[in-house]
């Protein structure tokens, strides 16, 4: 299914930040689109968590489609991994665009949350 | 809230005696719930009195003719004595100039005789609603103006925590400046003498803005120049604020940094990195250097890191620019981002002479670049100019 996570309508598509949602295996892959910064992170993180069942034993974040992710927006994804590891479900993150590649490696957070290259590598990083 | 806010006190005006037994008969059943209470009056003089001895009367319901001060003169002077009291006005039926000149003195609405009760516990029931209504809204007024103020106040203090006495040096100067994109923001910068006659830099940027940002950055600015007073190397001093911010960070804020020691007799500066954007060394040709990528995580975050360190030389006329993510994601009308190329751009034709001008020309490049365009984001930036030799 598909989500808005914010009325940020009148800004324009680039300044969204939409969820979809499919499963692999035991994994909840949620696909990640636009940008996430101070005005619609909190509200990423609740359409995020309130996605998340008690099946799902993993979450994986797919930044395939996020251009851009700014410190508040690191911050709600170090929270989805700090109530993700109290409820002993694995997360990880993939398909990193240049840019938010970039983000996560000076900001050193790459060191802290798994990140793969696509979905696929991920789930099965994850099932092991 | 008291049970105030569910028993209302009515004022009826009326001079005809058949009034008062009339209402308390008719209304008995909410009255002895306890919803409402009510006081009489004979006429507009009486009803001042009352109004001005009773605090806690929250509607008026008035007639129009009555002697010594009939209801449309009372309606006048009941906003000088409460604005926030509600008046119905009792009106003969088909009365309308008289129903007219109520509304327009400000009545909240009216009721017709012969009185239909079921009419007026309608009419009651309905200006009772929009007084709870009104009230909430000046309550929420009244809030939203004190944490207006407090941080009208929390800017004060962030701004005044920040040093604005840049040391002038024979061989090198330090100019620093942050302009805030809220009213309290989450960047700050620090310097400050160390023992050695080395001297500690500090440029830093906390994971969101507004209040809880602000007291995350006012704590790690105080951890970081308490822990740097302290000790010798710029990495160890991260590895420590690290830690310290770690301990009962439940709301996951966090801070990236630079910390670096500059040494004024030879150009050398220690500098380590927790997750921060890296140091840009602007040359005397007006060519820059970005230095490497060192690793280092934003600090708060994980507990038990090791932070990275890097040892660079700076040259005579060299400017080491410290900066935040204000500064090369500021965006302009077309949501283009300034970005790196267009920072060291500002330097290639006019390499700055002091580390005044070359603080100003970045913030000048940004204004220009941004235009008129909302500010996201801080704009923090440090600048320190090694002086040529002898000059």
């Amino acid at each position: 299914m598909t989500r808005e996570c914010t009325d940020t309508r009148h800004l324009g598509k680039d300044w969204q930040v939409n969820i979809s949602t499919e499963r692999d295996g035991g994994a909840l892959v949620i696909k990640t689109e636009g940008r996430i910064d101070g005005s619609n992170a909190s509200n990423f993180q609740n359409s995020v968590e309130a996605e998340i069942t008690t099946e799902d034993s993993a979450v994986i974040l797919d930044f395939e489609q996020l251009n851009y992710i700014s410190s508040a927006g690191l911050r709600v994804i170090l929270l989805i991994a700090k109530d993700l590891q109290q409820k002993s479900k694995k997360f990880a993150i993939c398909s990193l665009s240049t840019l938010v590649r970039e983000i996560f490696m000076i900001s050193g957070f790459d060191q802290i949350i798994a990140v793969h290259d696509d979905p696929g590598a991920a789930v099965s990083a994850l099932q092991n | 809230m008291s049970d105030k806010q569910d028993r209302y006190k009515i004022l009826v005006v009326d001079d005809e005696p058949d009034v008062e037994p009339l209402i308390l008969q008719r209304m008995r059943r909410a009255i002895r719930s306890g919803r409402y209470e009510f006081v009489f009056a004979q006429n507009g003089i009486e009803a001042l009195e009352r109004l001005n001895l009773e605090e806690d009367i929250d509607m008026v319901l008035s007639d129009i003719n009555m002697p010594q001060m009939d209801g449309l003169t009372l309606l006048e002077q009941i906003p000088k004595v409460d604005p926030n009291i509600r008046s119905v006005i009792i009106s003969a039926y088909g009365d309308m100039e008289n129903i007219r000149t109520a509304m327009n003195r400000g009545a909240f609405d009216f009721v017709t005789k012969p009185l239909d009760f079921q009419d007026l516990k309608h009419t009651i029931e309905r200006t009772l609603k929009h007084l709870i209504e009104w009230r909430e809204a000046l309550a929420s007024r009244d809030k939203l103006i004190s944490i207006q103020n407090e941080l009208t106040v929390a800017n004060k203090m962030q701004q005044s925590i920040l040093p604005t006495r840049f040391p002038k040096d024979t061989n090198y100067n330090i100019w620093a400046n942050m302009e805030p994109a809220r009213d309290v923001g989450g960047d700050f910068y620090d310097f400050f003498r160390l023992e050695d006659g080395r001297v500690g830099i500090a440029i830093a940027d906390v994971s969101d803005k507004g209040v809880p940002a602000a007291l995350f950055m006012m704590s790690s600015r105080t951890l970081l120049k308490g822990t740097a007073i302290g000790l010798e190397q710029p990495n160890k001093v991260l590895d420590d604020v690290n830690d310290l911010l770690y301990e009962d960070n439940d709301a996951a804020l966090f801070v990236t940094v630079i910390y670096a020691v500059y040494s004024p007799e030879d150009g050398v500066l220690t500098y380590s990195n927790g997750g921060h954007n890296p140091p840009l060394i602007v040359h005397s040709d007006g060519s820059s250097t970005l230095l490497p990528y060192i690793g280092g995580i934003a600090l708060g975050i994980a507990p038990d890191m090791t932070f990275p360190q890097s040892t660079v030389n700076l040259a005579p006329g060299d400017t080491l620019i410290l900066y935040t993510d204000g500064v090369t994601e500021a965006m302009n009308a077309d949501q283009e981002e300034f970005g790196m190329e267009r920072f060291q751009e500002v330097f290639k034709e006019a390499p700055p002479m002091s580390s005044q001008e070359a603080n100003q020309a970045v913030f000048n490049a940004v204004h220009a670049f941004a235009g008129d365009t909302i500010q996201s984001d801080d704009i923090t930036c440090l600048t320190l100019f090694r002086s040529e030799a002898g000059s």
